[in-house]
């Protein structure tokens, strides 16, 4: 090594904690989570909500299956996804299916709000605080006035009502396009430099949004693709659309 | 001095603070669980035809790299219509062997309809070992195994994985471990999609499983030439073949590889 | 009863000055009356036979539709491979049966092999004993009759349990309220063969309900239902089964017709065969 003097100095020793410097045992737990890819998003609209997911399901750069739901049509017109950590989105949405039926067995068959539905998630969630469920949630569908509603969730439980949220690997590349696009975020009336108000979508433009999110994201997230699944609730029940998307 | 009966033959709480049951009767070794798989087997592939299943494992159980045991079936027949293919650790998968037979032993009590309506089938053994392989994960006591469960179920056939942190999902063609990487691209080159299953049939799914395990054995350092292959055929049953060889590979490119071993180039 | 009211009866764990323990006993007559159950050895494995009285006639009955065994099955099953019928408080017969199906459970856990009936048998008589040793429990009400055939060896065996804690190997068992006759018929079934014609499992479906059919003569007022039960090396490839279908229609029929002649039998004077009944 040359100094700029033009003399050779010694490269500097290595760092004690260095592995080369000193040969450590190396602490080795098991992991008990692990990323299974996947994207979700719920939009609500005036009469209706939507929630998507694509049907990808990975583990590192492996495609484990091109088909895998993992949007769930639970009943009470409540809809349901749990995108992270494949395991534990399944545990979940099986305990919430479970509080769903006693319920209805405790409640005389009496409809679950989804504004309940949520308080509930919630508990799930925050029962797991120190063992963490490593899933982003959403549900969806009509709130008790018929307006459409959508609820997102961290993995610990904290919760909002939303007009829309994307969630998962691709969140972060639908989320902007959504505020732009739903919420009308950045966007001025021409020439008077208002911002221009905030309208309700139909279903079939929020469609549209959706198919547009999800195609972009498979063309820019390796683990999202192969299938895209739409469940749409309306006061007439829950209606499933099944679309394909890019398989490389 | 204190005079309490309690508290006689006790270290004093003055010298050594408080007194705690958990650090008097602490064991002499941490409790552990398992952190790493021993004795391994490789991958299992699996592919869905028209009318069934096919699943195939080798017979090796691995040592890290010695080649330990060369006679290990890594296929279980559950019911008449379910097979459980187990790769990872051995002798986890031989405790999961015990739980598959109590689990059928159980579901013959007190039941004379035990072999025909209520007899278990592919999606009730799948669900029992899923839930026992995520409890274990919560718990932080994995069984170090993956798991395909094939078979066939109201004339269709199933097929669904499941590995030690209780992941689970389903495709018409599936393998675990290095087969994962190398023979799925292989499979899906015959079923890529679930309406390719119905133009598969039974003789050119089994090709494509037996290539496949030849494939396996050219490159997965910790696989053997012996191997087994079920079949899961709607009309047919159960056909479990235990003998089976890779067969007509091809070495003689090997003559012309130059540098990597003993000879002079 | 000498020991009413003497105190000695009252509880397990204290002999009489005599030296009996009348819980037991007491215990063995609930058994003596309580419906036939019967066993024999054979060649190729065993069968077991059990009398069902139809308590009430709103009880679902045994039909083809229902596997010939009905809804309420008397005979269970340990393991795969050794079946159990009991006579006496049928409750307690279903706890003891519990109980062995833990012990076969563990047994393979521990072995990785079928529990072998003896051992079985040896592990149950130490728990039935158990329960004539404290004054907080009470003895079993019933008598079991254990038989497999044990997968390792092949060979088939019975053991009779009872109340006690006492168990034997038999070479034909029989227990309940129609048990003297039920014994008079298995000494002569067994003595009229030798080892050159030895008995099948086969035949012994047969003659078992034939057996049961006529330890009910003295209880003739009564409805019943025959469940019997089977082992067979060969035909069920050593895994304990009940037996339905043509095979029961069969041996019932069978049983009818033999039991009929022998009525006919004693209306035509032989007083051997009446004599055997009686004792």
């Amino acid at each position: 090594m040359k100094s700029c003097s033009g003399k050779t100095v010694p490269p500097p020793p290595l760092p004690l904690e260095h592995p080369s410097a000193m040969s450590q045992p190396i602490e080795h737990q098991f992991n008990p989570y692990s990323d299974n890819g996947g994207t979700i998003l719920g939009i609500a609209g005036e009469d209706f909500a939507v929630l998507a997911g694509d049907t990808r399901h990975t583990t590192d750069y492996s495609i484990n299956s091109r088909s895998e739901s993992k949007v769930f049509d639970v009943g009470d017109g409540i809809v349901i996804s749990a995108n992270g950590f494949a395991a534990d989105s399944t545990a979940l949405v099986k305990r919430f299916r479970n509080s769903l039926k006693w319920y209805h067995f405790n409640e005389n068959e009496k409809r679950l709000s989804l504004s309940a539905a949520a308080r509930n998630i919630q508990h799930l969630l925050y029962g797991k605080r120190f063992f963490p469920y490593y899933v982003h949630t959403i549900i969806a569908g009509l709130d008790e006035e018929g307006k459409g509603a959508v609820y997102s969730f961290d993995p610990v439980g904290s919760y909002e009502r939303e007009q829309c949220r994307a969630g998962g690997a691709a969140a972060s590349l639908i989320m902007p396009f959504l505020d732009n696009q739903v919420n009308f975020k950045n966007q001025y009336v021409p020439g008077t430099g208002e911002k221009r108000p905030i309208t309700y979508l139909s279903v079939e433009e929020v469609v549209k949004l959706v198919r547009d999110s999800f195609t972009s994201a498979t063309e820019r997230h390796i683990h999202v693709g192969d299938g895209l699944e739409i469940l749409i609730v309306t006061k007439d029940g829950v209606r499933r659309e099944y679309h394909e998307l890019k398989r490389d | 001095m204190n005079h309490d009966p309690y508290s006689w033959g006790r270290p004093s709480d003055e010298t050594y603070g408080q007194y705690s049951d958990a650090i008097a009767h602490a064991p002499s070794f941490p409790k552990m669980n398992t952190q790493q798989p021993i004795v391994t087997g490789t991958s299992v592939i699996s592919m869905k035809y028209n009318n069934g299943v096919i699943i195939a494992a080798d017979h090796l159980g691995s040592y890290g790299s010695l080649l330990r045991f060369t006679d290990i079936e890594r296929l279980f027949p559950v019911g008449k219509n379910t097979v459980v293919g187990i790769s990872g650790d051995i002798s986890d998968m031989q405790h999961i062997e015990a739980l598959l037979e109590e689990l059928e032993t159980e579901n013959n009590y007190d039941n004379s309809h035990a072999d025909d309506e209520e007899s278990l089938q592919p999606s009730y053994v799948f669900e029992y070992l899923a839930t026992v392989m995520y409890q274990r994960r919560s718990k932080m006591n994995p069984l170090w195994n993956a798991l395909i469960v094939a078979g066939v179920e109201d004339s269709k056939p199933f097929l669904k994985y499941v590995n030690l942190l209780g992941v689970t999902y389903s495709s018409p063609t599936l393998a675990t471990g290095f087969g994962a990487h190398l023979a799925v691209p292989l499979l899906r080159r015959v079923v890529d999609r679930e309406s390719d299953v119905e133009k598969t049939d039974m003789q050119t799914a089994t090709d494509t499983i037996l290539q496949a395990m030849k494939v396996l054995y050219y490159r997965d350092a910790r696989s053997s030439r012996k191997f087994s292959m079920a079949i899961i055929d709607n009309d047919q049953g159960l056909v479990f073949n235990k003998e089976l060889e890779v067969e007509n590979m091809k070495w003689n490119f090997a003559k012309d590889i130059k540098g990597y071993g003993t000879q002079k180039v | 009863m000498t020991s009413v009211g003497t105190g000695y009866d009252l509880s397990n764990s204290v002999f009489s000055p005599d030296g009996r323990n009348f819980q037991v006993e007491y215990a063995a007559k609930a058994v003596e009356n309580g419906a036939t159950s019967v066993g024999l050895l054979c060649e190729d494995g065993v069968v077991l036979a059990v009398e069902k009285l139809v308590a009430s006639k709103l009880l679902v009955k045994a039909s083809p539709q229902n596997k010939g065994s009905g809804a309420n099955t008397k005979i269970q099953t340990v393991g795969r491979h050794i079946g159990c019928a009991c006579s006496g408080l049928v409750p307690d017969g279903r706890h003891l049966v519990n109980r062995a199906r833990e012990e076969s459970q563990q047994f393979k856990q521990l072995y990785k092999r079928d529990i072998p009936p003896v051992a079985l048998a040896d592990r149950m008589g130490q728990y039935v004993q158990a329960h004539t040793l404290y004054n907080s429990v009470r003895p079993f009400g019933v008598a079991a009759i254990f038989g497999g055939v044990d997968p390792e060896t092949a060979e088939p065996h019975l053991y009779m349990l009872e109340p006690s804690g006492v168990y034997w190997g038999y070479r034909g068992a029989a227990t309940g309220k129609g048990r003297q006759s039920a014994k008079a018929e298995l000494e002569k079934l067994i003595s009229s063969r030798d080892d050159n014609s030895p008995i099948t499992t086969l035949e012994a479906v047969k003659e078992l309900a034939r057996i049961i059919y006529i330890a009910h003569e003295d209880n003739k007022e009564k409805e019943f239902e025959v469940e019997i039960s089977w082992c067979s090396r060969e035909h069920t490839q050593g895994k304990h089964t009940l037996v339905q279908g043509t095979m029961l229609e069969e041996a019932l029929e069978y049983a009818k017709s033999k039991t009929s002649n022998a009525q006919d039998d004693s209306d035509d004077s032989d007083a051997d065969s009446d004599d055997a009944m009686q004792d």
